[in-house]
């Protein structure tokens, strides 16, 4: 239990479509936490619902504060925003309803706000499968485990598609300075968001404790047609933010040239009825495969799939291959006008150029030992500007071997003994 | 003929190594700051190996790593303690069958490492005599089971069962672990994925023909790089890079999730071994990871006879079959004759044939032949195994 003196109010805002037992859960986990329950209430917006949400939000006694929202369907996106105008919280948790927060789950977002202003706080949200060991569940479990495993590292790098919209928090000021969810960038909204906060210089940390259990229930033929949303999202998301386009994955869609892509990329883009068709075959096949337990076959086709149906979505709103080559081409200059770089000099000790990069939060850096020049950190489109705890990690791999070659040259390491006759390719 | 098995740090690589007399040959490991980076093998003439070609090969070995570690110093940078994971408790279990002078030995050694609040347990698998329980008994801090069904796989369901912590260690009663081996598995459980880790087993000494041939054709070692086995990325059905259960550290709560390692299987039934392999694959089928750690250190004596090596490949073959058949015919995975086809066409048969036509250093006839046998008995020992265990399992 914290100290409750100046303790804020806060928002816990959930939208909700048609999961009535889930929601519940979400509510009871809610009901055992250890923050105060004078100090938080929960905003429960049901978009379209047509189950017994509402009979069941009605009747629901919880030791917070609860407020129901509803509205007609409009997706998730209108929903936060809702539920964010109507909440009274000077921080706001957001939460998805297949979410399972853990005693300390309030309490862990409410720690990292009290050490300072302007911070997006990305809650850890393992995958619970429940005893589900589908392929599809499995790769997805896995793939989530790998996003938190690398935000973990004090070194990393936000990107803004760190932000999962499923557990994260931020001061409510931040969030209507930004303006909310953009309603109209359906299935990457989050991403979208993440980029005006990385645009708004807002701090991104990863809170481990934050831990809400992810029920996932999402199988293979509804990841098929998220994919194509994805596809849609990430070209409109590409219209908001032009100079995001180079880092889709799409933008070296013509360089990759295995087999299985060019098909999908004829398909989808000439002849769709075709490739519709074959994919819903397909798409019957990987359920053959997987009851004969044949994993790599099943991923490898799961995995065309993907790939077509994204491309299908891309397809579906720029109409020709050409439409895509021109959009991507017609991305922006790369650097932005506020890109600050500056020289880093570490000839002075790490500790003074870590400050200074703390101090001053450069979009890149020029790394350099005196007048030797060690390498570069190029500004990167959707990234979080530069920081100290970047620094080592970056010199201890991407920069290792210059790095110590300079170190070396310079004799800043102390005299090595003949046994370690310095090899050949550092004396280069 | 025997090798010499000789431990190097490459920061004190000596001038020259002599009184050798015994040897002919020598397997060197290379360690930087205790963490092992390579090993090489040199010839021995006179009793010694000369200086300037153990300096070439080891610098060959230990250089990148060396400047590596360098830089790491330099930047007071840790790749594997940058998160600031505290590594769990844990419990370490030997499994142990009327072997009591290799059990005082690896106890002698274990009460050596850090003290870290591990448990020691031993289970006492089938005892004939008392000589174990006699031994534990005069061992401070040791805490003794005694398990009345034969069986690796029920001594290693009993420790799961007994352990008062979420991970348990296993350790072979005829292997000696280093000192830093613990920490070194332990390590690798931040991810929550991870519900194994396997560590490097080295031959504690190559005495006999038989050992120089076990260590030759069918070594416990795994290299000197960490690797992570994601069940979602490679074929959980062909674990032989993983590791081996001699040295190997898994959460207790496989037990729960995943099911008790199969009664039907390794040492002490008829199967003979195989009984780490289907636990490392229902891991990996399951989604979740394995990591091999070269840093956790393990020490093992191979058997020293013929007849022992023999038995050895011989049991191989029936646990790998065994385990095929079951992966086969109990969890459906229709891939298991496609891994024992490749075994047989890309290791089994070229080594038979080199064998054949007698070229030199090819792998001796007998053990490629019991190998074989063993294969072919595979299938139907696990039949009657599961038969005789008499229960149905996940």
């Amino acid at each position: 239990m914290i100290a409750k003196d100046h303790l804020p109010f806060i928002s816990v805002i959930i939208p909700t479509h048609n999961r009535r037992a889930s929601l519940e859960r979400t509510l009871r986990a809610l009901g055992r936490q250890s923050y105060p329950f004078d100090l938080m209430e929960v905003v429960v917006v049901a978009d379209g619902c047509q189950d017994d949400t509402s009979e069941m939000l009605r009747a629901y006694a919880g030791p917070f504060r609860l407020c129901i929202l509803t509205q007609p369907q409009q997706g998730a996106a209108t929903a936060r925003n809702y539920g964010a105008a109507t909440a009274g919280g000077s921080i706001f948790i957001f939460i998805d309803d297949d979410v399972e927060p853990v005693p300390r789950f309030v309490e862990a977002h409410v720690s990292a706000h009290r050490t300072g202003k302007g911070l997006v706080g990305m809650g850890n949200l393992p995958v619970e499968l429940a005893c589900r060991t589908d392929f599809f569940s499995l790769l997805l479990r896995s793939w989530w485990a790998n996003q938190f495993q690398e935000m973990r590292k004090p070194s990393h790098r936000f990107l803004y598609r760190n932000l999962f919209s499923g557990n994260f928090s931020l001061e409510a000021d931040l969030f209507r300075k930004v303006g909310g969810f953009d309603p109209s960038i359906p299935r990457r909204e989050d991403y979208e968001l993440g980029m005006r906060l990385m645009k708004a210089d807002a701090k991104f940390m990863f809170l481990p404790n934050a831990v809400g259990y992810h029920h996932e229930v999402a199988d293979a033929k509804g990841n098929l047609t998220r994919a194509y949303q994805e596809g849609r999202g990430d070209i409109l998301l590409g219209f908001r933010h032009p100079e995001l386009r180079p880092t889709f994955n799409l933008s070296r869609f013509q360089e990759v040239s295995n087999f299985r892509s060019r098909i999908a990329q004829v398909l989808a883009f000439k002849y769709n009825a075709l490739g519709d068709a074959i994919a819903s075959l397909l798409c019957r096949l990987l359920v053959v495969l997987e009851r004969l337990r044949l994993r790599s076959l099943w991923q490898r086709i799961f995995q065309g799939l993907r790939t077509y149906w994204y491309l299908r979505g891309v397809k579906d709103e720029l109409r020709t291959r050409m439409g895509l080559i021109k959009y991507l081409q017609e991305g922006p200059a790369h650097s932005q006008p506020d890109d600050v770089e500056i020289d880093l000099d570490l000839s002075q000790g790490l500790e003074l150029a870590e400050h200074r990069l703390d101090e001053e939060r450069p979009a890149g850096a020029r790394i350099s030992y005196e007048h030797n020049v060690i390498g570069h950190l190029p500004p990167q489109v959707g990234a979080e500007r530069l920081k100290g705890a970047h620094l080592r990690a970056v010199l201890a791999t991407d920069l290792a071997w210059p790095f110590l070659r300079t170190l070396i040259m310079k004799q800043a390491v102390e005299p090595l003994g003949p046994k370690f006759n310095i090899p050949t390719i550092f004396r280069r | 003929m025997a090798t010499a098995v000789i431990d190097i740090d490459f920061e004190q690589i000596p001038e020259q190594l002599s009184g050798l007399h015994k040897y002919t040959k020598a397997l060197v490991l290379v360690r930087l700051r205790g963490r092992p980076i390579g090993q090489s093998t040199f010839t021995i003439t006179d009793g010694r190996i000369c200086g300037t070609e153990l300096r070439d090969r080891l610098l060959n070995i230990g250089a990148m790593p060396y400047w590596e570690q360098y830089l790491h110093d330099y930047l007071a940078w840790d790749p594997a303690h940058e998160t600031g994971f505290v590594p769990p408790t844990a419990t370490i279990a030997i499994c142990t069958r009327d072997r009591p002078e290799d059990l005082a030995r690896c106890l002698q050694v274990i009460s050596r490492l850090p003290d870290t609040g591990q448990e020691v347990l031993v289970i006492d698998n089938c005892p004939s005599t008392d000589a174990t329980y006699d031994i534990v008994a005069g061992q401070q801090g040791v805490r003794y089971v005694r398990e009345d069904r034969p069986g690796l796989n029920n001594a290693r369901n009993r420790a799961l069962r007994e352990s008062s912590h979420e991970i348990i260690a296993f350790v072979d009663d005829d292997a000696a672990p280093d000192p830093g081996w613990l920490a070194a598995l332990l390590q690798n459980f931040e991810d929550p994925l991870v519900y194994c880790v396997t560590g490097l087993t080295m031959p504690l000494e190559l005495e006999t023909d038989a050992q120089e041939m076990h260590e030759r054709w069918s070594p416990f070692g795994r290299g000197y790089k960490r690797r992570v086995f994601d069940g979602v990325h490679v074929n959980p059905l062909a674990v032989g890079q993983v590791g081996a259960g001699a040295n190997m550290a898994i959460r207790r709560r496989v037990l729960a999730e995943l099911g008790p390692f199969d009664e039907a299987l390794d040492a002490g039934t008829i199967t003979r071994s195989g009984g780490d392999t289907e636990m490392f694959t229902r891991i990996l089928i399951n989604g979740f990871r394995i990591v091999y750690e070269p840093k956790a250190l393990c020490w093992h004596r191979h058997r020293r006879t013929w007849k022992e090596l023999r038995q050895m490949f011989y049991g191989h073959g029936v646990g790998v079959y065994a385990f095929l058949t079951r992966a086969l015919f109990i969890q459906g995975e229709l891939d298991s004759p496609k891994i024992a086809w490749d075994w047989f066409r890309y290791d089994q048969l070229p080594l038979l044939v080199r064998s054949l036509f007698g070229r030199p250093s090819s792998r001796p006839l007998d053990l490629i032949l019991a190998e074989l046998r063993g294969c072919l008995a595979g299938p139907w020992a696990y039949r009657t195994s599961r038969k005789n265990s008499g229960r149905i399992q996940r």
